[in-house]
């Protein structure tokens, strides 16, 4: 199987320049080609174009700035030179036969041979795409159909053809999974694939039933949302936010595509309101609005649509009796006698079924479909899942008795449940009746496995350990959103006694979507509330130790970390003795936001890094002055390569790109360990004492003059101030022990957290999850 | 013959020396309210409670209200008590000026409600629920309707009453059927039955205004289809003077363990022409801006018969002689020392003591509170305010009432066997006191109400105000001289509290059964610490004036006394109940059900 070094993208739309990015994230060069733009004097204008809005989207498509070297911008006219040595190429230019197949002709000339070609096309069927290209071209081709945007959606469909050589989906699905990070399911070359085939039909059916039967938007989306396990979007919120013009364009290709049999042709309806907004601009956020709105007018109110009436009233909060009546029930949400209960159960029972129709048409396994509904619309639980959550036996009878004929895969698990747990390993039920286990990526390890098969080591209400073989264990955060609290540091304690004494390394990681949000505040501020200073001093102190003899335990831990690790979920992994990363990682110590340091000796270790980092030169005040900035304004990485350049993350640690594969790495990385590991040397700092304070303070103030700074931030900066200068005894001739520093963070910490500014800001984060500028 | 003289010294300590009284003329609205015109308020009230309230308070429990030919009638002589009582304006001592009333702040008005409870609670109930319907129509009704409304409620030429429960609900008032259909002229039609309607119907004023709560057609199902309406008993004539019968009637009256002077009416409503009071289906909302007034009103009842009561057994133990003291005769020039001498009946006596003047203070405090809540300028303190209040509400209501309520029976075991005959008056405090536990949400609701609402909103927001200034007095005065007898007992309750706050809190988050069972524990040890805030605060000022020349009718001498009472006999039971607490729900749940 090749290898691919280098990769070309074609076609520098947001799909293409998405794409392009995200090779570049992965460190391997791209180049990336579009058409010379008529007049223009840069013939490679439109694709550096590109590369420059790529630098600004929000959410960011690199995950560095200097990720951005990584990608060769170019034109299809004068550098289809460049392709010659790339070993992927791929299509993402509009979706005309015409185009794309002209394009093709050209590729042929000038790729190497043995690369593979391949198109993000949505719609277009493979077999059409690779009519009448020379033999070695379709046996090169696959479709890659990505998922919008591409750094962030892990789903990819690969379609390969009968005539595709073995190969090529391998090696392309393999870069996929380890360099691009993303999660690959082979689908069979029908229209649609499967991802959209499935998500386009639930959405057409969600929004012609809405109009049908007469839903409010709001309580549409309220059903067709979170009781399901679909983003709170919902339908009419995804539909604004994908771009309510998009929705008949999609549609007519797909029913186009589709054979008139097909179920999705019973959704395909004109709907004249719809038009009337794509018609006037109300094509969703980007246009003037969509089913909802912001009123600038109207001092930004909120705004919904009247599905009857066509005009906007203002937005009102769902009011779905069904939902709180049936509580966690599915089952008893379908089955609710009113018109929210019928609304569900027609949008969702059809989806299902449709589900179950595409299993031997778009692809042969269920987890296939799971997978794509969870990682390309975001649903908790895929179709399957949600089935069995409802019951087969239910769904079958629900839909029999709304006269759908039942798909041969449903009727053939009547009585049975699609997936089920053997052994601990989870079965999957397959088309010939029978169960197969479900299998993993080769390599991938994961802890929801492991958790399946075997009992923990140690666990209570928010942690628990377990043996994830070879004598590694696995300490987990096992609390809401994975926040630190009192049994949190309890169990990672004894965990450390634990593998101390029976294993021979620990990795810190969890399945969660954030690796740890830090400390509980809720739990904080309600012992703040009672004043119980001494309880919250203890909590501080027990962190401080807790992590202290973590870096100091005799076996090598190593933190891996995905999505957020804040606050005090910072501060453990900057007491690991190593890290492997997810490269969708955010870390940062934002403990000023709600009026706090970090006091879980995050201060200590940053200082410790920065001051010893060899790359900044110029005694001590640079690094002091650059860790006062990070965490007086709350820096948070928006990768782990920027976690890397921030020094939360060491040169030496690692990043891992596909989520599925983090624990996999961190282990082998902790294993590798085992053998060298020693006890880390502690710091010692040379700090400046007082002089430092001053000019921290100073800048603070000046920022304060600006406007930047607000009254309680000059609070929360002085306290910060007095640690980073290491005390008002301190100077360079009296260095300062790691002890020295966790005391002074304490008495920081005790200080501002009795202080009621702070305690507004934790009161206003926890309920409005933003900051207080107080 | 019962007694009741009013503690005017107590409430002035309260109200100036632990509160600073006069500060309130800096709130805006309270400038007028000096000392010098207070006191003389207080002196009135005082004379009108003992002279004309208190003397018909056995005979109106003997005598009753009663029901003829589809009319009350109360008991002989309120017609007249209640002429003058509103002659004086005390109808509408707590009501705003622009509506002819006197604008007290409720700091000054607790102290008046509690000498009527003392003096007369069947009487109290009528300016009461007068006052509960003023404040529900002045913050929901209709410019319209206020006008023409609030002046008589506040001059007492009418009286209004709350009708919330039917026969199937009480607490759970989601489950209500009451109607109200729309007419065509903006008015509606109310159909239903209401019960235990206190002053449904009454002989003492012109018209009544009852509020009512009931149902649109195609409201929302539960307490979110509820709506509020003004019906008057009469309706104008063409003079416009209230003459025509309106659609409702009092169908009968409920026999009753006490409270006998108070017709609690079954109230019929049979197209009876309404007015909405605020938005359709808010109806909860306008009903609790009364409920929470009212809540803290039972709460002062309880205090006001606690009160009355003592003073009768403190006159019964210093004149009853019987038998000798236990260390030999205190009074031996008489043929028995008076059992004031015993240890068993100083206990109860200091018992009710400890608890009324601690309540009266702790009353004092949230009615300043509330002044602050609705008047204080700084938008923070404001706030603050509205925290401590609704904090504050349910212990108010549901520990006053419960001390009350021992206090009272303390003063009927004071008195032996003549506790238990009538004409003694010591029986009907126990009485009268009981319904006070009960209504306006009963005592386990409040409780539910503190553990369930009050304790996790905004994560323990409203606890802070509360906790934060006990934890800095500790903090300020452990160190002081003389100080520690008070402080330390008070540092140990509130550790337990803090324990219970925060298990309580953690507990109930998995499970809310854990809440559920600790929550009348839970009230009354926070309500025994916020009773020994207010004693040590007491004992810290009274303690510079023991022995000085203030000191010579000995009310510093006896409050610090009293203070160490509390302190040493009374605040221990918090230990007894955080143990309780912390056993949690389970042997309390586990119970079979078809066992009990």
């Amino acid at each position: 199987m090749g290898e691919i070094a280098k990769v070309a993208v074609i076609g520098a739309g947001v799909m293409g320049a998405g794409i392009a990015a995200q090779v570049a994230n992965a460190g391997v060069p791209v180049v990336l080609l579009d058409i010379v733009k008529a007049g223009a004097e840069d013939r490679s204008a439109i694709a550096k174009g590109a590369i420059e809005k790529l630098l600004t989207t929000e959410p960011a498509a690199f995950m560095s700035k200097s990720a951005a070297k990584l990608v060769t911008p170019g034109n299809t006219e004068d550098d289809l030179g460049l392709l010659a040595d790339c070993d992927l190429i791929i299509e993402a230019v509009v979706e005309r036969l015409d185009i794309k197949q002209a394009l093709y002709a050209k590729v042929e000339a000038n790729r190497k041979p043995g690369s593979i070609v391949s198109s993000n096309t949505s719609t277009i069927p493979l077999a059409t795409l690779i009519a009448g290209q020379p033999e070695s071209f379709q046996r090169d081709f696959i479709i890659t159909h990505f998922f919008n945007p591409p750094r962030y959606m892990r789903l990819l469909e690969i379609v390969t053809g009968d005539k595709t050589r073995a190969d090529a989906g391998a090696t392309a699905a393999k870069f996929a999974d380890f360099k691009l990070g993303k999660s690959v399911v082979f689908c069979k070359d029908r229209p649609g694939f499967i991802a959209n085939r499935l998500g386009v039909y639930w959405m057409q059916k969600a929004i012609v039933d809405a109009f049908d039967m007469g839903l409010e938007v709001e309580d549409a989306d309220a059903i067709i949302g979170r009781p399901m396990g679909i983003p709170k979007t919902g339908v009419f919120g995804l539909a604004d936010l994908v771009g309510i013009d998009l929705m008949p364009h999609v549609g007519a290709s797909l029913f186009g595509a589709l054979p008139p049999t097909d179920a999705i042709q019973t959704t395909n309806r004109d709907l004249p309101l719809i038009k009337k907004m794509i018609a006037e601009g109300y094509t969703g956020r980007k246009g003037k609005g969509g089913f909802y709105r912001v009123n600038r007018d109207k001092g930004k109110a909120k705004e919904t649509l009247d599905l009857v009436t066509g005009e906007y009233r203002p937005t009102r909060k769902a009011q779905v009796d069904a939902i709180s009546e049936a509580g966690k029930s599915l089952a008893a949400l379908l089955t609710h006698d009113s018109k929210h209960g019928k609304y569900a159960r027609s949008v969702l029972v059809a989806t299902l079924v449709y589900a179950a129709e595409l299993i031997g048409d778009a692809v042969d396994e269920i987890d296939s479909i799971d997978e794509s509904m969870r990682l390309g619309y975001n649903w908790k639980s895929g179709p399957f899942e949600l089935i069995d959550q409802i019951g087969v036996d239910m769904l079958i009878s629900l839909a029999e008795a709304d006269g759908f004929t039942i798909p041969p895969i449903l009727a053939a698990a009547k009585g049975k449940t699609f997936y089920r747990v053997e052994d601990g390993r989870t079965q999957m039920f397959c088309a010939d009746g029978t169960y197969r286990d479900l299998k993993r990526a080769d390599g991938v390890i994961m802890l929801a496995d492991i958790k399946r098969a075997s009992k923990p080591i140690l666990k209570n209400g928010s942690a628990a350990l377990w043996d994830i073989g070879d004598g590694v264990t696995c300490f987990e955060f096992t609390s809401k959103m994975n926040s630190l609290d009192p049994d949190s540091l309890t169990l990672l304690s004894k965990a450390i006694d634990t593998t101390a004494k029976n294993y021979k390394a620990m990795v810190v990681y969890n399945e969660g979507s954030n690796f740890s949000v830090g400390a509980n505040l809720g739990l904080a501020l309600f012992a703040a509330n009672i004043a119980m200073w001494s309880q919250i001093e203890m909590l501080c102190a027990a962190g401080q130790a807790t992590y202290k003899s973590l870096k100091y335990a005799p076996f090598p831990v190593v933190g891996a970390p995905a999505g957020m690790a804040l606050g005090g979920g910072c501060e453990i992994l900057l007491h690991c003795h190593a890290v492997q990363a997810h490269a969708e990682s955010y870390i940062g110590l934002v403990e000023v936001g709600v009026g706090l340091i970090p006091g879980w000796g995050g201060c200590k270790e940053m200082l410790g890094r920065w001051l010893t980092n060899p790359k900044r030169p110029g005694g001590p005040m640079p690094a002091i002055s650059k860790v006062f900035e990070m965490i007086s304004t709350a820096q948070v990485s928006k990768s782990a390569a920027e976690a890397r350049e921030m020094l939360f993350l060491r040169p030496t640690d690692g990043i891992t790109m596909n989520r599925y594969r983090l624990l996999a790495d961190a282990k082998a990385r902790a294993l590798a360990m085992v053998e060298t590991h020693k006890k880390p040397e502690p710091f010692t700092y040379q700090l400046p004492g007082p002089t430092t304070r001053v000019g921290l303070d100073a800048a603070v103030a000046s920022f304060a003059r600006m406007g930047k700074a607000t009254k309680h931030d000059i609070v929360v900066s002085g306290a910060l101030s007095e640690i980073m200068a290491g005390g008002d005894d301190a100077d360079v001739t009296r260095p300062k022990t790691e002890d020295d520093l966790t005391n002074l963070e304490r008495k920081a910490f005790m200080a501002l957290v009795q202080h009621p500014d702070t305690i507004a800001r934790i009161e206003h984060m926890l309920e409005t999850n933003k900051p207080l500028r107080n | 013959m019962p007694q009741y003289k009013a503690p005017l010294r107590d409430m002035r300590f309260v109200l100036y020396e632990l509160m600073d009284g006069e500060a309130i003329t800096t709130l805006p609205g309270f400038e007028d309210f000096t000392r010098d015109v207070t006191d003389p308020i207080l002196d009135e009230a005082a004379k009108i409670c003992e002279e004309v309230l208190f003397p018909l308070n056995r005979s109106g429990d003997e005598e009753g209200s009663v029901l003829e030919n589809g009319i009350v009638r109360t008991p002989k002589g309120f017609k007249e008590a209640y002429k003058l009582f509103m002659e004086g304006g005390w109808t509408g001592i707590a009501c705003d000026p622009q509506y002819g009333g006197m604008g007290l702040p409720n700091s000054v008005v607790t102290f008046v409600t509690e000498m009527i409870c003392s003096s007369n609670l069947a009487f109290g109930m009528f300016p009461g629920l007068s006052h509960g319907a003023y404040v529900a129509l002045k913050a929901y009704g209709s410019d319209e309707l206020k006008d023409r409304y609030l002046p008589k409620l506040v001059d007492g030429t009418w009286a209004g009453t709350m009708c919330l429960t039917e026969p199937h609900c009480g607490t759970d008032l989601g489950l209500l059927r009451t109607s109200a259909v729309p007419a065509d002229d903006g008015t509606y039609r109310i159909s239903g039955t209401k019960i235990f309607i206190s002053g449904g119907d009454q002989d003492l004023t012109e018209n009544i205004i009852h509020l009512v709560l009931a149902r649109l057609p195609g409201a929302p199902k539960g307490v979110g289809g509820i709506s509020l309406f003004l019906v008057p008993k009469f309706l104008d004539d063409a003079d416009g003077r209230p003459t025509i019968r309106n659609g409702n009637a009092p169908g009968s009256l409920e026999h009753k363990m006490g409270i006998k002077a108070s017709p609690t009416c079954v109230m019929n409503f049979d197209g009876a022409k309404g007015w909405l009071v605020g938005e359709p289906n808010k109806g909860m909302r306008a009903m609790f801006a009364m409920m929470n007034d009212e809540r803290l009103a039972v709460g002062i009842q309880g205090l006001g018969l606690g009160e009355v009561s003592y003073q009768n057994a403190v006159q019964y133990a210093r004149d009853r002689l019987q038998g000798r003291s236990l260390t030999g005769a205190k009074h031996p020039e008489k043929n028995a020392d008076p059992i004031i001498v015993h240890p068993d009946v100083r206990r109860m006596l200091l018992t009710a003591r400890a608890y009324n003047e601690g309540c009266r203070a702790l009353g004092a405090e949230v009615a300043r509170a509330l002044d602050h809540a609705e008047r204080h300028p700084d938008p923070k303190k404001k706030a603050e305010a509205e925290d401590y209040v609704a904090l504050m509400t349910p212990i108010v209501k549901a520990l006053f009432t419960d001390l009350g309520f021992e206090s009272t029976n303390l003063g009927v075991q004071v008195f032996g066997g003549h506790g238990f005959i009538r004409e003694h008056g010591q029986e009907q405090y126990v009485r009268d006191g009981r319904i006070a536990m009960l209504y306006e949400g009963t005592n386990g609701i409040q409780a539910l109400d503190l553990v369930g609402r009050k304790m996790p909103a905004h994560m323990g927001r409203y606890l802070r105000s509360f906790f934060h200034p006990v934890a800095t007095f500790i903090e300020t005065r452990q160190a002081s001289p003389g100080r520690a007898e008070f402080i330390q007992p008070l540092a140990k309750a509130f550790q337990r509290l803090q324990q219970a706050s925060a298990e309580v809190a953690r507990r109930g988050l998995g499970n809310p059964d854990e809440a559920g069972a600790a929550a009348t524990d839970y009230l009354r040890l926070f309500g025994l610490t916020a009773l020994a805030y207010q004693w040590a605060r007491m004992a810290d000022i009274a303690l510079d004036k023991v022995g000085g020349p203030e000191d010579s009718d000995r009310f510093y001498s006896a409050k610090v006394a009293t203070a160490r009472f509390f302190m040493e006999r009374l605040l221990p039971q918090t230990g007894a109940l955080l143990s309780t607490i912390m056993a949690g729900s389970k042997s309390i749940m586990a119970f079979e059900e078809a066992a009990f």
